[in-house]
């Protein structure tokens, strides 16, 4: 398969269209549930947590949880649309056998799914996002909208994550790990709930190579309006630029195996 | 035309399984050819090679005169392929379906709101368009999987065993189509399990098993070469010498077949008592013949 032209093209966006287009038909489900999980969450850990913690880095704990959700939920959305969706994708429905007999190639297919997982995450974000700042507690919205485009880089890091997992995937079974192994230790280590220098030193070493905890390590300052060194932010996304790379190599050379040998 | 499709020596392995190995083929412009064999005989393997959906062991495939390897996305324009399975869209409608599809050829919006109504009338669909893909029967699936095919109005068009578990009716109509195909000029390479099938649409049959061509020709020729032309199914017991030495014979159980270009001549040997089948030779028999009449699992 030629792979020589660049791969962000038409028949990359042709994949993500008919995601999209699929999407429609349970956009509001869909969306009604992005709205709702941070309600819930907020209402349980906001009148929770936050009447038993005063302050936590300086910040009211809602001021400090808005962002760890934000990068939650993206997270979330796209580790699963790339995962559970994307197998369901190629194993039940065959749209990929149906896509590959196209001019589309393959690392455009995984592209297109990239995108639209990205998509999803996005606007499960924005959800979040939306809730916050009508809730109040999104101390620095100029700083929070400038985190979007850091969350969608997120969004795509961790959507090239699901798929090389989806690509070494020979079962339904195999996701058990991906959710145990990667999206739970995302969820409780990487800062979302407090901060990570709570842990003792080995589990911090653990949580930095988590992208969720770069992430947050970005938004955070962001959302709050805190102090976020320079060139900290430029590490930090260096290494999501970098991780994301080596997902998207690995995704593509390990479905270029299964699918063409 | 020179062979729209050339393939040499292909094999694949996957592990120890020897899945193709080593066929060699060319398929004329503006044909019909089938490719025939028992499950398991590498047809589908040796068509997705051919696609370049499949990586091939060892061996070259060409199409349209290069080297698939080398051409990147642009013979993928110009095939149309209707997969054995219904891989349509499930959550989409039938217009959906193939406007999605004609937007992974890269075809324009413009173009699509011209073909795809042509196409859905071509199939006899029109009146399904806005139909969910889940509402339709196995019949109008096929239909809408070879509609789609033909969405960038391919020169080449591949169909894995199109009419599979279809009612006679769906048949006919897709055969007619496939004929309609033909006329247009397109050429054809069709897997089936029902030679009458075969017979009725190819102009030239490959018969391959355990991943090797047993032979090739046209429908008659084979019938010719294979089975003579004319098959007499005589019941058991046979008194001994009444079928001549020369002629060609298969034990099958309960009877034995007895294949002959003369007919007459055979009938006048044969005493009265003999009960017998006189009919002739089909695709079925050289299929049987080639390919043994052991069942296969798989």
């Amino acid at each position: 398969m030629s792979t020589s032209t660049l791969p962000l093209n038409r028949y990359a966006f042709a994949v993500w269209r008919r995601n999209v287009m699929v999407w429609r038909r349970i956009m509001w489900a869909s969306l009604t549930t992005n709205v709702c999980d941070p309600l819930l969450f907020l209402f349980a850990f906001g009148y929770g947590l936050g009447a038993v913690i005063d302050e936590i880095a300086g910040l009211t704990y809602l001021a400090f949880v808005l962002p760890g959700m934000m990068a939650y939920a993206t997270m979330f959305a796209a580790s699963f649309e790339t995962t559970i969706s994307t197998y369901a994708r190629i194993s039940m429905q065959g749209t990929w056998n149906a896509i590959l007999a196209t001019p589309v190639t393959l690392t455009e297919l995984i592209l297109g799914e990239a995108l639209w997982a990205t998509t999803k995450g996005v606007v499960s974000m924005l959800c979040v996002l939306g809730v916050g700042l009508v809730w109040g507690g999104i101390q620095a919205p100029a700083g929070a909208l400038a985190a979007i485009p850091i969350l969608a880089l997120g969004a795509f890091c961790f959507a090239c994550c699901g798929l090389a997992a989806t690509a070494h995937a020979k079962t339904w079974d195999f996701f058990a790990y991906f959710f145990t192994f990667w999206v739970t230790p995302m969820f409780v280590f990487s800062g979302t709930f407090f901060e990570v220098t709570r842990f003792p030193w080995f589990v911090q070493a653990v949580a930095w190579l988590l992208p969720m905890t770069h992430l947050i390590a970005v938004v955070r300052p962001l959302a709050t309006g805190g102090a976020l060194v320079p060139l900290a932010a430029v590490g930090h996304v260096a290494y999501l630029v970098v991780l994301t790379a080596f997902a998207f190599w690995l995704a593509r050379r390990r479905f270029a195996r299964r699918v063409f040998d | 035309m020179a062979g729209i499709v050339e393939a040499r020596d292909l094999e694949k392995r996957y592990g120890d399984v020897h899945a193709v190995r080593g066929v060699s083929f060319a398929i004329a412009g503006g044909t019909c050819v089938g490719l025939l064999g028992p499950n398991g005989a590498g047809k589908t393997t040796t068509m997705r090679m051919l696609l370049g959906l499949t990586r091939p062991s060892a061996g070259r495939v060409e199409v349209f005169g290069g080297d698939i390897a080398a051409l990147g996305r642009d013979f993928r324009m110009r095939i149309g392929l209707v997969p054995q399975d219904d891989n349509l869209d499930p959550d989409l409608s039938v217009r959906e379906n193939l406007e999605v599809y004609g937007r992974y050829f890269g075809i324009s919006a413009a173009t699509l709101r011209e073909r795809v109504p042509k196409l859905l009338a071509f199939m006899q669909l029109e009146e399904r368009g806005d139909a969910k893909v889940m509402q339709l029967s196995g019949g109008m699936k096929r239909r809408l999987v070879i509609a789609r095919s033909l969405i960038a109005d391919p020169e080449l068009i591949v169909l894995d065993e199109p009419t599979t578990g279809l009612d006679p009716q769906a048949r006919v109509l897709i055969w007619r189509r496939v004929l309609d195909l033909k006329r247009q000029g397109k050429t054809l390479l069709l897997t089936t399990h029902y030679m009458d099938e075969a017979q009725r649409l190819c102009d030239r049959i490959i018969v391959i098993d355990a991943g090797k061509v047993l032979d090739e020709g046209r429908p008659a020729e084979l019938i010719e070469r294979h089975v003579r032309g004319h098959v007499f199914e005589l019941t058991k017991p046979l008194p001994e010498g009444v079928v001549p030495e020369e002629l060609e014979r298969e034990d099958i159980g309960d009877s034995i077949l007895v294949y002959t270009a003369d007919p007459a001549a055979l009938r006048d040997r044969l005493p009265a008592e003999v009960e017998y089948l006189h009919r002739a030779a089909n695709l079925e028999d050289v299929f049987l013949r080639l390919t043994g009449r052991r069942l296969r699992e798989g």
